[in-house]
């Protein structure tokens, strides 16, 4: 939702998100600014806040991504830029579980007398449900019978991350041509990237081609155009969150005496349940009926997969085709003013392939789905400017214009269930077909105007104005005005009496406001109807928002922003800082908001009372050694607090997402910051403060939803250290994150299932778990202390979670060395008799290591999905190291 | 300077395109071409009534009976048996969120959404006011049909404010159970009277999947489900009881089996749509759901004498179809002889097993009777309510003198009760045809009133009358406390070894509901208002 706008070359492109995992699962589907080649980008200027809106539009509210590409050079001859770049990825295990108890459970009458088992038997291992559980006893060596019916020593079996990752593969060729004169040139290139991942059997390539061509005629007009074409095939999206399809999850389930190659079954079908005859040379004994060639499967869980199955059968696949042109004249009417007219497309499809095999455990029969998404945004925009300076001092430049922007989105698929032809998965042989399909089409109109005033080169004063009018409102109150006014002042320059160690000094000061519509999509507004499906032949009436409650009343938002900064370097630019202060109100916010599914629906769209954000953002530059060795180094610190000042009418709390454990949500709750983590936490006695239990020695929930943390840090930072000796680079980036919450769903689960080291107390032989509070008497409270048997101790360890969210929850702060580069350019005079002028070489390595957090087993940034839900971990990607080799050149 | 004037000219031209034409031009764009403003709501109420079997029209009809009617209910009252699985939530007395909030989260999400919608549009403003008046009598009936489940699950719920998102209430209000049953009986009492001449113009006919538009009907299931209202309150509120079973009998309940209120299913287009919930719960490859009979109920089918099949009950060998392997493609039993069907005992693990039955390793499904795959079919009618139970309800009205019935004729009700019971299969398989001389010998092998105290035999009988509606089952104990079940206490049970009186509440009203503070308890244990709880 907070998602900045990209803009290519004065064009909005778009960076719609396919999907993302929720609560139920899922995959990222990917975005928009993966189709770019990274060698075409020029430069990259972040605009934050408010003022870059008047040009941009209502979409540039959370700032704007402003990426220029490489333009034609004027030169002799032809230019060439080649580079190459290879890089290799290995998944970082950042699990410490225990390794000392496998698979099994608590047997017996009554938890006090139950004592932890390993399975004797196929029956005892299935019928118990116990494949995902991790509660026998300690390490033996003993056998012990496996889901397959193999028996097996009962020890630790080893790391089955290193057998089942493998080590991911990226390689980048890019070659540009340039050249012309001023009044013709051209720039040209092509790209080809091949990736394969650290998960098995994940792909992605991309190739690229663009050409730019800049064009004068005379000295008055000018013509820029430019085609970019981009193919991206990816194979084997991960799926995340919630079981179906997440082999990450079924990894981590595996108990300690399990090798993971067990699971691969048939050879020529990994994950799936080998042939009779290979069942029967190695003794496998398929209890759940599977037959050969279906989902091979651990446990009666038929939603936990098998890691093989998940990787190598379940497809997730698509191609993605993108022209993004733009084209732009300017004719300089005279020497102070100018008309421009600029059209800018964005269209793509995406083609893909979904695939629940034939034999999945939770799906036998199988299902497929091919669709197609086509999405295009048109934009044209003019202007009428005026540039002039009076007397070499007074400066004005202005411009008004417009914009016209329409995007058209369909979706298209094919969707089958079940196949004729056994495990032959196309769609053509799908039993039972359906098909989707979705269409929506928006526009904004604008009008826009600036106006800057400057004097000297140090005085600026800036103001700005735009109307938006939204086609996705309600058309009787559809549009919003926007103005921002901004001054800066050199002061160094304006002043010329201050003393010689003060090299620059510049203050700014700014007030913007911009209306924005972010989340709506088209006809959100009115409640609307449809009958897609039969049945016994008669249609079933719906609504075409599904469960979204349309809302009418929606309004654009207002967020207003006051800005004041400065910017200061001394000693001739040897030290140096920027500061920035920003106080920035945002009322009628737009979120889809969590109703009762007493309403009807569960969600509904709302302006959302007023939020506010106020912050610092701090740069610190140095250059502490210059000379033969050439040390840079700079540090960047911001903070922010937001507050939610109100909410819906009457409501003083909203409720946003909740993990898969549904044991807490992020909520909005007036006076407290954005997005805190609420949770049921361990009852407490209110006279004593004391927590509460019950006779089992297990936690008493309290039934109500306390807020337990928060996802957003107290402040975030880099530190980043470059040293240039001659031709040699070397840089290191730190970053940090200090404070801000993360609720690990994943520790919940690994605790219920007896893996985390947590989990031994209490076991046999280990120390024992006492639990220290109060108990409920009568009316009132008594003391209790109790000291649990191993039975209790594993059923206090699986209710834990559930009734006690606080003790799940873990100070994200982190410090992390998220890059080591070292670059070396190689001396000119090694080349100078050939073409070659300038040859870099490099090396690139990325998140190398966690130098500091606190939360166990998990990423302290690891997260299901992009959405607005920090703070919240449920079985993420595995966080992976990268290291790189980069070889440019140019001629 | 023409030149420029052209210029300016033609930029003056292009933003009169660019911005003059704003608001038809835009409001066109918001229009979408593939939804409807308005829409024929005999749609709306062919949706409603699927929902009403298993959520279909929701898109996952696996979803809600898997969760609670077999996931607590059918271990609960122990008609089935498990070591695992989600039914394991209802035999062991464990707690699972998606057990307790899967109700909530359907009915009202789904079927009561349609019938909200339905009752508006058909009412004072609505784009369909005063067409389909029969239909919309219907849509009351099923309204009323639903939301005692609901509270019959969770005690108070939002009643009178839901429905209502286009009013701004975005969060109702709970109200009492005892004020829900009131305004459920006046609903039932309003719509079978207001119910007109059947109109063949108006789509009722073809879009009513129950009756096919027969209004008889309709009244009937109206004055029926009145009557199991009533009765549901009758040890808390006779006074209310009586009025509304007397009401009941003169309006008309069910007669025959042929009244049945069965939800139509078929195989496709759609498994998650068109198919049988229940059935895909348990069919092995599909939910693959335990689908073992407790003993508790094998054990009251084969009579006290177990090595004879003389004193069993007919309805032994339709539920179960034997001890056998079901796999996806066939069901092959091993054991279809009725004496030696075995019920799974409820609150036991594999290990407890082995101990109970002397063997190590136990095969389960060379052990223990599994359901009949034959009431499994993935197109099997879903019924929600059945012609015995009425005659098993005026059978303990008649018995307590309830409605102006006395305890003479409470034999009689008793008998046809269980000879309906025992003939309504049929619409499984021809196969399960009972003859009259069976239900006879059953009636005078277990005579009323002398195997055991009337009202005991009563509540027995209405228990095993709901296999398959594990939900009504498991009501109807919890209210009369028959059949009379021992509880189990499993290892780590959070109900301190009782059996669940009623489910907890979805945790998205718990925290994000402000006025859930109008809820009741919200635990297993608490006993709803007319089982004898608070109110």
């Amino acid at each position: 939702m907070n998602q900045p706008l990209y803009v290519v070359d004065g064009v909005p492109i778009d960076n719609t998100n396919f999907g993302q995992a929720g609560v139920w699962g899922g995959a990222d589907q990917g975005d928009g600014m993966s189709s770019i080649n990274p060698d075409d980008i020029a430069s990259m200027t972040v605009l934050k806040g408010a003022g870059a809106a008047a040009l941009y539009g209502s979409r540039a509210a959370n700032g704007v991504i402003l990426i220029t590409t490489k333009k034609g050079t004027v030169r002799n001859g032809l230019g060439i830029e080649v580079n190459s770049n290879y890089v290799f990825e290995t998944v970082q295990n950042l699990t410490d579980f225990q390794l000392t108890h496998g698979n099994g459970g608590y047997d017996g009458a009554t938890p006090q007398t139950s004592v932890a088992i390993t399975p004797k038997s196929i029956e005892t291992h299935w019928n118990n449900w116990w494949g995902l559980q991790s509660w026998g006893p300690k390490f033996d060596g003993s056998p012990t019978v496996q889901f397959d019916g193999v028996t097996r020593p009962y020890s630790y079996a080893g790391d089955n991350w290193k057998r089942f990752y493998e080590i991911g593969h990226t390689l980048t060729n890019s070659i540009a041509l340039s050249g012309g004169s001023e009044a013709q040139n051209f720039r040209l290139s092509a790209a080809q990237l091949d990736n394969t991942g650290v998960a098995p059997n994940t792909k992605f390539s991309r190739s690229n081609i663009s050409l730019a061509t800049n064009s004068k005629f005379g000295k008055k007009l000018s013509v820029n155009s430019k085609v970019m074409y981009s193919n991206e095939k990816t194979k084997g999206r991960p799926n995340v969150s919630d079981s179906p399809g997440n082999e990450f999850l079924a990894l981590m389930y595996l108990p300690g005496d399990v090798n993971v190659l067990n699971l691969l079954g048939d050879p020529n079908k990994p994950g799936a349940v080998p042939s009779l005859e290979q069942q029967q040379q190695q003794g496998i004994k398929v209890f759940d009926g599977k037959q050969p060639g279906e989902e091979f499967q651990v446990s009666n869980n038929l939603w936990t997969q098998n890691p093989y199955w998940a990787a190598h059968q379940q497809r997730n696949e698509d191609v993605r085709d993108r022209v993004i042109a733009t084209g732009n004249a300017r004719y300089d009417i005279t020497s102070f003013l100018y008309i421009s007219g600029q059209a800018g497309m964005d269209w793509f499809t995406k083609r893909g392939t979904l695939l629940t095999p034939q034999g999945t455990g939770h799906n036998r029969g199988g299902s497929m789905s091919e669709y197609e998404y086509r999405t295009r945004e048109i934009n044209f925009q003019y202007m009428l400017g005026f540039n002039k300076t009076y007397n070499g001092k007074f400066g004005v430049n202005a411009f008004f214009g417009g914009n016209r922007m329409r995007r058209t989105n369909e979706y298209i698929s094919a969707n089958g269930s079940g196949f004729n032809t056994p495990f032959f998965a196309a769609i053509t042989n799908a039993r039972d077909k359906n098909y989707d399909y979705n269409y929506g089409k928006q526009g904004i109109n604008s009008i826009f105007g600036s106006v800057e005033f400057s004097y000297n080169n140090y005085l600026f004063l800036t103001g700005t104005a735009r109307k938006d009018w939204f086609s996705v409102l309600n058309p009787e109150d559809n549009s919003i005005v926007y103005p921002s006014i901004g001054a800066s002042f050199v002061f160094t320059e304006a002043l010329k009496a201050f003393p010689g160690w003060l090299s620059y000094g510049k203050l700014r000061a700014g007030w913007a406001q911009v209306g924005n519509v972010n989340s709506v999509s088209p006809y959100q507004t009115t409640l609307l109807y449809g009958a897609g499906s039969t049945h016994v032949g008669q249609p079933l009436g719906g609504f075409s928002s599904g469960s979204n409650f349309p809302n009418p009343n929606l309004k654009p938002f207002t967020s207003t922003e006051f800005e004041f900064g400065m910017e200061a370097r001394f000693f001739n630019d040897r030290l140096g800082f920027d500061v920035t202060y920003y106080d920035q109100k945002t009322t009628d916010d737009i979120l889809n908001a969590n109703i009762s599914r007493a309403s009807g629906f569960t969600t509904t769209t709302v302006n959302l009372g007023k939020l506010t954000n106020k912050g610092i953002e701090v740069l610190l530059t140095g250059k502490p050694i210059q000379g033969g060795v050439n040390w840079d180094v700079s540090l960047n610190f911001s903070k922010n607090n937001s507050k939610v000042i109100s909410l819906i009418e009457g409501q003083t709390e909203v409720i946003g997402e909740e993990p898969r454990t549904r044991t807490v949500f992020i909520k909005s709750i007036v006076g407290q910051p954005f997005g805190v983590i609420t949770g049921q936490t361990q009852l407490r006695d209110p006279a004593s403060g004391l927590l509460v239990y019950d006779a089992n020695g297990t936690p008493v929930g309290d039934g109500s939803y306390k807020i337990i943390g928060n996802g957003v840090p107290d402040f975030t930072g880099g530190l980043n250290n470059s040293f240039t000796w001659k031709q040699l680079n070397l840089s290191f980036l730190i970053d940090f994150k200090s404070g801000g919450d993360i609720y690990s769903g994943t520790n919940v689960r690994m605790t219920q299932a007896g893996f985390t080291k947590q989990t031994l107390l209490g076991r046999e032989g280990e120390a024992p778990l006492t639990v220290t509070g109060v108990i409920a008497d009568g009316a009132g409270y008594k003391p209790f202390t109790k000291t649990l048997a191993p039975g209790e101790a594993q059923n206090y360890w699986g209710q834990l979670g559930n009734r006690a969210a606080e003790k799940f929850i873990y100070d994200a702060s982190f410090i992390k060395l998220r890059q080591v580069t070292l670059a070396y350019n190689l001396p000119k005079r090694i080349f100078s008799k050939t073409p070659i002028q300038n040859v870099m070489l490099s090396l690139v390595a990325r998140n190398l290591f966690i130098l500091y957090k606190n939360v166990d087993n998990i990423d302290p940034e690891s997260s299901y999905t992009s959405s607005n839900s920090q703070g919240l971990d449920y079985f993420g990607m595995p966080a992976t190291r990268t290291y790189g080799f980069n070889l440019r050149a140019t001629f | 300077m023409k030149y420029l004037k052209n210029i300016i000219f033609c930029s003056a031209m292009a933003a009169s395109l660019l911005t003059s034409c704003n608001k038809s031009d835009l409001k066109d764009l918001n229009i979408n071409p593939q939804a409807l403003n308005t829409i024929d709501l005999n749609f709306l109420f062919t949706a409603a009534q699927l929902g009403a079997a298993s959520g279909g029209s929701a898109g996952d009809n696996r979803y809600i009976d898997w969760r609670t009617n077999i996931g607590m209910a059918s271990t609960a009252i122990q008609q089935l048996g498990t070591t695992g699985g989600i039914s394991n939530t209802g035999d062991k007395y464990q707690d699972n969120f998606e057990t307790s909030s899967a109700p909530f989260e359907f009915i009202y999400g789904d079927q009561l959404k349609d019938i909200g919608e339905i009752l508006k549009q058909s009412g004072p403003g609505g784009f369909a006011e005063g067409k389909n008046p029969n239909l919309r009598q219907a849509a009351r009936i099923l309204r009323a049909f639903l939301f005692q489940r609901l509270t019959d699950y969770y005690g108070s719920v939002p009643y009178f404010e839901t429905m209502k998102a286009g009013e701004g209430i975005f969060f109702p209000k709970y109200d009492k159970q005892k004020l829900i049953y009131a305004d459920l009986l006046k609903e039932l009492e309003e719509a079978t009277a207001a119910f007109g001449a059947p109109d063949p113009a108006d789509g009722f006919a073809s879009a009513d999947l129950y009756y096919k538009g027969d209004i008889t009907k309709w009244k009937k299931w109206g004055y029926s489900l009145m009557l199991r209202a009533a009765m549901r309150i009758s040890n808390v509120d006779a006074a209310t009881a009586n009025t509304y079973v007397a009401k009941a009998l003169a309006g008309g309940v069910f007669t025959a089996n042929s009244d049945n209120v069965l939800v139509p299913m078929a195989e496709a287009p759609s498994l998650w749509t068109n198919q049988n919930g229940i059935s895909r719960a348990f069919i092995p490859g599909d939910g693959g759901e335990p689908s073992f009979l407790s003993r508790t109920l094998v054990d009251f089918l084969k009579g006290p004498n177990t090595g004879s099949i003389t004193d069993d009950d007919p309805r032994l060998m339709i539920l179960t179809g034997g001890i056998g392997v079901w796999t996806p493609t066939s069901w092959t039993p091993t054991i279809s002889d009725p004496t030696k069907q075995k019920g799974l005992p409820n609150g036991k693990d594999q290990t407890m097993l082995e101990v109970i039955e002397g063997v190590t390793p136990l095969d389960l499904n060379a052990t223990y009777s599994k359901i009949n795959p034959l009431l499994l079919d993935r197109s099997e009618p879903y019924m929600l309510m059945n012609y015995g139970e009425v005659e098993i309800l005026l059978a303990e009205a008649a018995q307590r003198s309830i409605g102006g019935l006395t305890p003479a004729v409470a034999k009689a009700h008793y008998d046809d009760g269980v000879k309906a019971s025992m003939q309504m299969y049929t619409i499984y398989d021809a196969s399960f045809a009972v003859a009259d001389t069976k239900v006879t010998t059953y009636l005078t092998t277990y005579p009323y009133n002398v195997t055991k105290p009337a009202l005991e035999m009563i509540g027995d009988q209405y228990w095993v009358n709901h296999f398959l509606n594990w939900w009504e089952a498991w009501s109807n104990w919890r209210r009369t406390g028959f059949p009379v079940l021992v509880p189990t206490n499993y290892p780590g049970n959070v109900t301190d070894g009782k059996i669940p009186q009623r489910l907890k509440y979805p945790n998205a009203e718990v925290g994000g509901n402000p006025n859930f503070s109008g809820a009741s308890a919200n635990d297993y244990v608490t006993k709803l208002w007319w089982a004898g709880g608070p109110e």
